[in-house]
């Protein structure tokens, strides 16, 4: 190699060197324990008051939480025998076949989605996870020393008890004896903890991350191997049905294999969600999973929890011909209407639509002749869809858009109204089912309903048309003037009684109107302030290029709005999660019900009621914090706030 | 208002071409603010106007009422031969005739600059999908931002956003252009790149009503300068009668003040 090859290559080496060097942000040291208490808790004497004071009461707070939860006087065998009472109550354990399918199914698609996701973040870092162990290992070992000395008892499970009729307690070192497990795992997190944070150093500890849905889907894969060796338990019915008690029977024995099931379900979602991302296809993979998500409430519910009894001769001599006819003759008109060249004709044609939808209802409240709310209703929507069909002409690709929206408007349409009307197989007492499942799907269907009715709410109250903003305006504002507790017993009780002779409403669909109906009051309100907080250059920008009011709207004001408006719609999702367990009042058993009346009927566990109160707490809580934490991680995704 | 020969020169050209914008007496109040006094001007084929005057003169409010972003409340205007009454399909025929440029750019910003261009044209003027990509990709091209196609308005600098919005007027194929302030939000860096298109655009032809406080684009590029002030119509003439000898006080106070 030549002199000048040499410099040149020993030069391009000091410039990479100094390029590398110039990229890395300069590191800041992290404080070891003494200066970061320095800095943190007692940087000032009033910080120092303040520190020692928060000390205290959490101190007090966490043996109290303690001393409750491990008191000798809780019953924890009644949420451990009533698990599937809780979650899914009187459903019939022959057909529970049915609830592992429809939790496969959900399952099934949260790990798609998981996979599918467009950014899953870096992960946590080895510093983070071995605070974890540390954090979890001193929690242990200080609640073992503040938890009160357990109760003594008599061989025969009594407690002995002092010439005062007061229960006595061991000494402290006996206590101390008794927890040698927890103490044992209490010293194996914090060893965990300390040999991650000293065996990486300072700075592969800041910079190495292990991915989070891996590591999610393992602790909850650890979590599940627990019903291999854990006895948890089981409930059900006889067959007199009656309720039955059988701790001797674990769930281990009968759920084993299906928990098994499901997380491999959900592990292989996962992986084959992973493998479609780095495709092309990753795009329509995630539409298609949207729709999914959307159709899955209905299908699980109707179809595979229900199982509807359906009479297919009825089936397919009206309810299938009527949807054809329905989805053809509606397409074609709106392929029709679509026509950019339709002119004058497209309006009369709508007019004589709408003309003829109204009539049909105005004919159906005075009974000049009978026929199917369905067909009244998918009348109205060709009417509406044919009079806003001209906005959305265009060429071919355009105009299949819409009739292709059509059919799977009508498909759900008249898929719905069928399953609404038909019996369930099931039906136990009236209701098919109970638990944390009603729970659950009259969340999920009552944030499914009130976003449509809600956007249709809030543009109707910004509206300039006067009838269409009264309306919506009213209607608004005498909902969110009623106490909700008022609406839902009137849906839940007494709407029977105001519905046309024939007709009848399920108490849980009805329950499922009121909700929707009400929260759509104040979504309303929430998609509202988004429409506010788009500019009026938007609007004058949208008006200068000659775009329609329906089209300024649909593509222009609502995307914008409603990005803005996700953290209050997140918000006022859990609510509606939380406010489920107002069904509890009204004669439905949710979750909270069998919590709060069904366990504590029983003979065997009359009155035991904070546990069960707890435990339903526990895991209201984990929905609505799964739900905040993904609605900040959409946030960020959308760059909500950070035009 | 007064005529010296090039005036004289200049109206008997334009005599000879379509009237484009006809405004007769027209007057627009804000509650008891009287922000039009009795604007009559026309407006001819190919012709550049750039309207001058101090803010608050109602050079904005005037050609926000062209295409009806305001509405006037007496006399008449008249776009292409189509009077602006009330009738929606009249102002909405006008709207995709009449292409505007505002002074904050006013894309839209959950849109890709691709699909800001090509929305008016796909479902106001129902065009094949392929012709607009296609007139999308061209006029970005014209604009001189062609690499910024799949990018959101967001990421782009205010010139370049500008000149993205005056892309989207265009891909209307507009009879004329009306631009209310179009650098006046722009850093002064960034107001040559803006100005040179619109220079180019008014040398291909287009109809254009502008309302700048570009002195110098006014003097280069108008064929006529209106001078506004009080929401009266003061002073109309050729830039040349304008800049170097004008007839009005107000006139030559407002130029005394600003060059």
């Amino acid at each position: 190699m030549s002199v000048e090859a040499q410099l040149e290559a020993a030069a391009k080496d000091l410039l990479a060197a100094t390029k590398a060097a110039d990229a890395v942000r300069p590191d800041e040291p992290s404080l070891s324990l003494r200066p970061w208490m320095r800095k943190n808790l007692f940087s000032s004497i009033s910080s120092v008051i303040l520190t020692v004071v928060f000390a205290a009461i959490s101190i007090f707070a966490y043996r109290g939480v303690l001393n409750f939860i491990f008191s000798e006087e809780r019953r924890w065998d009644a949420i451990r025998v009533n698990l599937r009472a809780l979650f899914t109550f009187a459903y019939p354990e022959s057909q529970y076949i049915r609830i592992w399918v429809t939790l496969g199914i959900v399952l099934m698609l949260t790990g798609l989605s998981m996979g599918l996701m467009k950014s899953i973040g870096q992960g946590f870092s080895i510093k983070r996870i071995s605070m974890w162990f540390l954090s979890s290992g001193s929690a242990i070992i200080g609640g073992l020393i503040l938890r009160e000395p357990s109760v003594l008892k008599h061989p025969d499970g009594t407690p002995v008890l002092d010439e005062n009729l007061q229960v006595i307690r061991e000494s402290f070192s006996a206590a101390m004896g008794d927890r040698v497990w927890w103490w044992l795992g209490g010293l194996v997190a914090l060893g965990i903890g300390l040999g991650l944070w000293f065996g990486f150093g300072e700075l592969r500890r800041r910079t190495t991350f292990i991915a989070a849905i891996p590591l999610t889907l393992g602790f909850i894969g650890m979590f599940i191997s627990t019903v291999w060796w854990f006895k948890w338990g089981h409930y059900g019915t006889n067959t007199a049905g009656d309720i039955i008690i059988e701790p001797g029977r674990t769930v281990a024995a009968t759920t084993k294999g299906p928990w098994t099931v499901m997380w491999f379900v959900l592990v292989f979602a996962y992986i084959a969600g992973r493998a479609v991302f780095t495709t092309k296809r990753a795009a329509t993979a995630r539409a298609s999973l949207g729709l999914a998500w959307l159709l899955a409430p209905f299908m699980t519910f109707f179809v595979i929890l229900r199982d509807p009894a359906l009479d297919w001769s009825h089936v397919w001599s009206t309810h299938i011909p009527m949807a054809l006819a329905f989805i053809i003759g509606g397409g074609l008109v709106l392929w029709a209407l679509t026509n950019p060249n339709i002119g004058e004709i497209g309006r009369l044609i709508a007019i004589v639509l709408i003309t003829l939808a109204l009539f049909h209802w105005v004919a159906g409240f005075f009974g000049w002749y009978p026929m199917l709310q369905k067909a009244r209703i998918s009348f109205l929507l060709l009417g509406l869809a044919g009079a806003s069909a001209h906005n959305f002409a265009g060429d071919a690709r355009q105009r299949s858009r819409m009739v292709w929206g059509w059919v799977g408007l009508m498909v759900i349409v008249h898929y719905l109204a069928t399953m609404i009307n038909t019996a369930s197989t099931l039906e136990v007492n009236g209701e098919f089912a109970g638990g944390f499942v009603v729970t659950l799907y009259i969340a999920a269907f009552t944030m499914t309903f009130s976003l449509p009715l809600g956007v249709m709410l809030a543009l109707g109250r910004t509206s300039t048309m006067p009838l269409f903003r009264i309306l919506s305006t009213t209607y608004i504002e005498l909902v969110r003037g009623i106490p909700f507790i008022t609406i839902l017993f009137f849906f839940a009780v007494f709407v029977n009684f105001f519905l046309p002779e024939g007709m009848e409403l399920a108490k849980l669909a009805a329950a499922g109107i009121g909700f929707s109906l009400f929260g759509a009051a104040y979504l309303a309100e929430n998609v509202r302030g988004g429409l506010q907080a788009i500019q009026r250059g938007q609007y004058e920008a949208s008006d200068a290029l000659g775009l329609t009011t329906v089209q300024r709207t649909s593509f222009i004001v609502l995307p914008q709005a409603l990005q803005v408006s996700i953290p209050p719609l997140v918000g006022g999702a859990i609510g509606t999660f939380k406010e489920t367990s107002l069904l509890s009042i009204v004669g439905i058993i949710d979750f909270t019900r069998v919590a709060n009346s069904s366990i504590p009927g029983q003979t065997e566990f009359v009155g035991v009621k904070r546990e069960g109160l707890l435990f339903i707490s526990l895991i209201y809580w984990i929905g609505a914090y799964s739900m905040s934490k993904y609605s900040q991680r959409l946030e960020k995704q959308l760059g909500v706030g950070e035009r | 208002m007064t005529n010296t020969d090039a005036t004289v020169a200049i109206n008997e050209e334009l005599g000879s071409r379509d009237d484009m914008i006809v405004c007769d007496g027209v007057d627009k109040w804000y509650g008891d603010f009287q922000a039009l006094k009795d604007v009559s001007a026309t407006i001819k084929e190919r012709e550049v106007v750039v309207v001058l005057g101090p803010s608050g003169s109602g050079k904005s409010t005037w050609i926000r009422c062209i295409n009806r972003l305001e509405q006037h409340q007496n006399g008449r205007i008249i776009v292409d031969g189509i009077e602006l009454t009330n009738d929606t399909r009249n102002v909405e025929k006008i709207r995709s005739e009449v292409g505007m440029v505002f002074q904050g750019f006013n894309l839209f910003p959950h849109l890709t600059v691709r699909d800001n261009i090509t929305l008016a044209p796909l479902w106001v003027r129902k065009k094949p999908r392929g012709e607009v990509e296609q007139l999308a990709t061209d006029l970005l091209e014209r604009v001189g931002i062609p690499e910024q196609a799949d990018k959101f308005p967001g990421q782009l600098s205010g010139g370049q956003q500008q000149r993205v919005a005056i892309a989207r007027a265009l891909a209307m194929e507009p009879r004329i252009m009306l631009f209310d302030e179009p650098t006046s939000a722009l850093d002064p860096e960034m107001i040559k790149e803006v100005l040179d298109v619109m220079k180019e655009l008014a040398r291909s032809g287009m109809t254009m009503m502008v309302v700048t406080h570009e002195m110098g684009f006014a003097r280069e590029v108008a064929d006529r300068i209106i001078f506004m002030e009080s929401g009266e119509i003061v002073e109309v003439g050729t830039p040349e009668h304008f800049f170097t000898n004008p007839t009005e006080d107000r006139t030559k106070l407002f130029l005394s003040q600003i060059l």
